[in-house]
């Protein structure tokens, strides 16, 4: 079977070679079969795949090394949130859970729809088990007031991967939140949430990492009903750090917010890739995207609204994507798609890429900031609006960009 | 089917379109008119024609250099451009869906058996004169544009300004070039490629394909395996062309390509407007036309470059029409120079066209304008590239795309902003409109920005734009909508009154689209 993969993958890497490996070693399953076929049909993915033009992780990641740098710490981490800690060996878990909750810990890979679109979110599905990792990390959420549920990814190693499933059933609620800390060569996780009638959900993601990590962590988020999901992310970059979410309305009435703001200094790559799936009528969808980027940075922003014929008509969605590129040397990458089949809709998107603005700066100055500082705090005001929808957590995600940009 | 291209929703029940309520009849009714069983130029002419044997071969390169009389060198050319392209795939990203073509399929040189000049209007075939009755171009125009000796004068002194010098450009070759003493009195040099490349072999050699190389994209490289003719332009130093240059070109024969190749130089502080049009009869087959366009614009030079693009789109099923496969790039090579590109696309049952500008120069410009139109099965994915190079290099984007019946329509756009390309601009817009709930339209922006202080916007800040010309316009009492229009519109209706040829009507007609109810 690992010679058979290997020809499906053309002139493997290195890493590919051992992402192989790792895949003989384990139990036989044909649901991990098939999902790692999915991800034998590209490999890891390239620049000339369109979706993964900008951010090329063949090229990035020759070989699963440890990076030799240290996990960051936490900010989005709390004793009154459920915490499940992932590690490249490990996985915790708390073992009281409130009413509402309901865990299934799975050895086993489950089969993942939409496999052959997100071929690391494959991968991360078929490798995901181990001695000391569930294959699938099953959750059901039926009521609402519920403690965050707070996922957190650290741990030096050579790659990990993770595979959780979310259900939240009619008119629950569920606060949940995802730390990517780095430590690991190569992280590849993949969410589903699936949201049913009236329910609620709010995400956010924070992803931090160092210039010898790669990391791609893929949501597939599916709404029905009348549901409402709300998703922050902030990113700090890595060598290649991808934060994608794919999103389909399957229902009429579903509302969905997606923002993200990324902050990427020199060596970093930072990728915000969303697509969003209009697949019922009279959903709607906001998405702002804000990016800061220094000299030797890398920001990338793709996103997409398809609407299909018929399904998706009355469809009222707005896509905007701003980005300061705050040093020379700074790099923005964007791709803001429509793909409309439906005639009776609203689809706006906007782009815009520039620098701070000189009337501004020169007035913060003259009242006595200094240009660092005044640089700073137009820069964080800027990206703030980004961060306004992680809900209890934005304070947390204002105050580390804050940070960095006083260190920057 | 085996296909190239990848639109996942086509359209293939026979359900009658809806356009709802909030879409302008005036513009329902523009689109209608350019329905295809409206195409008045769908007619065909039968003449007798010397045809390359059919398929694609070095033999068949051979013969198309051999009857040209061309150089050895452009012969090397070619093959070298052949052997590449063998081991070439063709692209299948655009958002377009068609059936594998056979290139083996085509003939790739056809030519009126008659030859290509006339001695006098007696000596031109009756066929190709009602040809060009036929298209709406007056008698008088018509010799003009046959090329008969003597007619050009007589016709320029007959005609008041502006005037218009064409190229008419029949299936393979160049039938007809006109105006062509008056233009060498300016310096001009006007006529087709393959003349050019024997009376000025040293400047095609120099420009051939520097702006689009040989190995560009599949498409480019074919054409510049076979290119059968086209037009060849330089304006001299400082000289602004005393009149619009035109392009007419015609496909007529069955189961050929048409795979022209064009280049215009502008020498320092030159000027020169460029108008392009094309017909094609209404046949069941797809035909195919694999263009490129090569623009080269030096110091303080500008191109002002028209197309109006009315190739037969096929029937309303879909069946036949024309491929449209085309390299359209110009390089502003010198120091504030100016290229700009105005569209209108109705026609072509498959488009795959990108014109675009390397703005290389410092302070040079680019401009794209584009109405795409499309109507029946017809698919177009077109749009436009500004690369800046330079520093204070400015482009702006303005495309609208209009889809009705059962047709998909994408904008597919590049700005990308160099390194060394200090304070470039960019302003890009695009609208679409469906008319409609059969068709599709869709957005491709592509963005790459690798210099801090480049100011690039897209869509969203369209009146942080023209906030200050708005408000002049505004407070002469006219309506934000109108003045929008005007302030977007201007260039493009001035560009289109000018159009010389059969097709200004259609065009004109354009004009009264409106894009209230557009979807993004």
């Amino acid at each position: 079977m690992t010679t058979a993969l290997r020809a499906l993958i053309s002139n493997p890497n290195t890493a590919e070679l051992e992402l192989i490996a790792r895949y003989g070693m384990q139990p036989e399953d044909p649901r991990r079969e098939r999902l790692f076929q999915a991800f034998a049909q590209t490999g890891l993915p390239t620049r000339r795949m369109e979706a993964w033009k900008w951010t090329d992780f063949k090229a990035a990641l020759g070989a699963l090394d440890r990076p030799g740098s240290q996990s960051a710490c936490d900010p989005l981490a709390s004793d009154e949130a459920l915490c499940f800690r992932f590690s490249p060996d490990g996985f915790e878990y708390p073992k009281d859970l409130p009413e509402g909750i309901h865990l299934f810990v799975k050895p086993e890979p489950q089969a993942l729809g939409s496999a052959e679109d997100v071929p690391l979110g494959a991968l991360a599905a078929a490798l995901a088990g181990s001695k000391t990792r569930p294959g699938t990390l099953m959750i059901e959420v039926t009521a609402t007031d519920l403690p965050r549920l707070h996922f957190a990814f650290g741990g030096e190693g050579e790659a990990s991967f993770a595979r959780v499933t979310i259900v939240v059933r009619p008119g629950a609620e569920l606060t949940v939140s995802e730390s990517y800390l780095g430590g690991a060569g190569f992280l590849s996780s993949v969410f589903e949430y699936s949201l049913q009638g009236d329910a609620k959900m709010n995400r956010t993601v924070y992803q931090r990492g160092a210039d010898k990590e790669t990391m791609a962590a893929t949501a597939l988020v599916q709404l029905e009903g009348e549901s409402e999901y709300t998703q922050t992310s902030l990113a700090f970059g890595a060598k290649l750090a991808r934060l994608e979410t794919r999103l389909v309305h399957k229902e009429a009435d579903a509302k969905a917010t997606m923002n993200a703001a990324y902050l990427v200094g020199k060596g970093l790559h930072a990728d915000i890739t969303t697509h969003v799936r209009h697949g019922a009528q009279s959903c709607v969808t906001r998405q702002m995207t804000k990016g800061a980027v220094l000299d030797g940075g890398t920001g990338v922003f793709q996103g997409k609204f398809h609407v299909p014929r018929t399904a998706g008509q009355y469809t009222d969605a707005d896509m905007q994507h701003k980005a300061l590129l705050l040093e020379e040397g700074a790099v923005v990458f964007a791709k803001p798609e429509l793909e409309i089949y439906a005639d009776d809709v609203e689809c706006a998107h906007g782009n815009t890429c520039g620098a701070l603005d000189g009337d501004q700066l020169f007035y913060m100055r003259q009242r006595g900031i200094p240009e660092r500082t005044a640089r700073a705090l137009l820069t964080e005001a800027f990206i703030a609006e980004a961060l306004e929808t992680a809900g209890d957590l934005k304070d947390i995600l204002r105050h580390e960009a804050s940070n960095w940009l006083a260190q920057s | 089917m085996d296909c190239c291209g990848g639109i996942d929703e086509h359209e293939d029940d026979c359900t009658d379109v809806k356009v709802k309520d909030s879409i302008d009849a005036g513009t329902v009714e523009a689109a209608k008119r350019l329905q295809s069983e409206n195409y008045s130029a769908g007619f065909s002419t039968d003449i007798e024609m010397d045809m390359a044997p059919k398929g694609l071969s070095e033999d068949t390169i051979r013969f198309i250099s051999a009857k040209k009389n061309e150089p050895e060198w452009l012969l090397e050319w070619r093959l070298a451009a052949y052997k590449r392209w063998l081991t070439m795939e063709e692209p299948t990203w655009a958002m377009v869906r068609y059936p594998k073509i056979n290139y083996q399929d085509y003939y790739y040189y056809a030519a009126p058996k008659t030859g290509a000049k006339y001695e006098s209007i007696d000596d031109v075939p009756k066929e190709i004169l009602e040809t060009y009755e036929k298209l709406g171009i007056p008698l008088r125009e018509a010799e003009v544009l046959l090329g008969v000796e003597g007619a050009a004068e007589t016709a320029a002194t007959a005609r008041e300004t502006p005037r218009v010098a064409v190229d008419a450009v029949f299936d393979s070759v160049s039938v007809a070039t006109t105006f062509r003493k008056e233009l060498e009195k300016a310096g001009v040099i006007f006529m087709s490629i393959s003349e050019a490349v024997h009376e000025y072999p040293d400047l095609v050699k120099k420009y051939l394909g520097t702006v689009v190389p040989q190995s560009d994209n599949f498409f480019a490289t074919l054409n510049s395996a076979v290119f059968s003719d086209g037009t060849f332009v330089y304006v001299p130093k400082g000289v602004r062309c005393p009149m619009e240059l035109s392009t007419y070109f015609r496909m007529n024969a069955e189961n050929t390509g048409q795979f022209e190749r064009t280049l215009i130089v502008c020498d320092e502080g030159a000027y020169v407007s460029y108008l392009e049009g094309c017909t094609a009869p209404m046949r069941d087959e797809n035909q195919l036309h694999a263009a490129v366009v090569e623009l080269v614009a030096l110091e303080d030079a500008e191109i002002k470059y028209s197309t109006v693009q009315n190739w037969w789109p096929g029937d309303e099923d879909g069946k036949g029409g024309i491929y449209n496969f085309v390299t359209k790039r110009g390089d502003c090579r010198g120091d504030r120079s100016k290229i700009s590109w105005t569209q209108v696309e109705t026609g072509s049952a498959v488009t795959w066209k990108y014109p675009s500008c390397i703005l290389r120069g410092d302070d040079s410009v680019g401009e794209f304008y584009s109405i795409a139109v499309t109507n029946g099965r017809q698919q177009a994915d077109t749009g436009t590239k500004m690369i800046h190079l330079g520093k204070r290099t400015r482009s702006r984007i303005i495309s609208k795309g209009i889809s009705a019946g059962k047709s998909n329509n994408t904008y597919r756009g590049l700005v990308s902003v160099n390194k060394k390309a200090d304070k470039a601009r960019n302003f890009t817009q695009c609208d679409s409109l469906l008319i409609g709930d059969r068709c599709g339209a869709h957005t491709v922006p592509y963005v790459e920005n690798r210099r801090a202080d480049a100011q690039l916007e897209h869509e969203a800040t369209t009146t942080k734009l023209s906030d200050d010309q708005l408000f002049y316009v505004r407070q002469r009492g006219i309506g934000e909508e109108e003045a929008v229009a005007l302030l977007v519109n201007g260039f493009v209706r001035e560009v289109l009154q000018e159009l010389p040829m059969e097709f200004a009507v259609e065009a004109q007609s354009l004009l009264k689209v409106s894009l209230e109810g557009s979807v993004g």
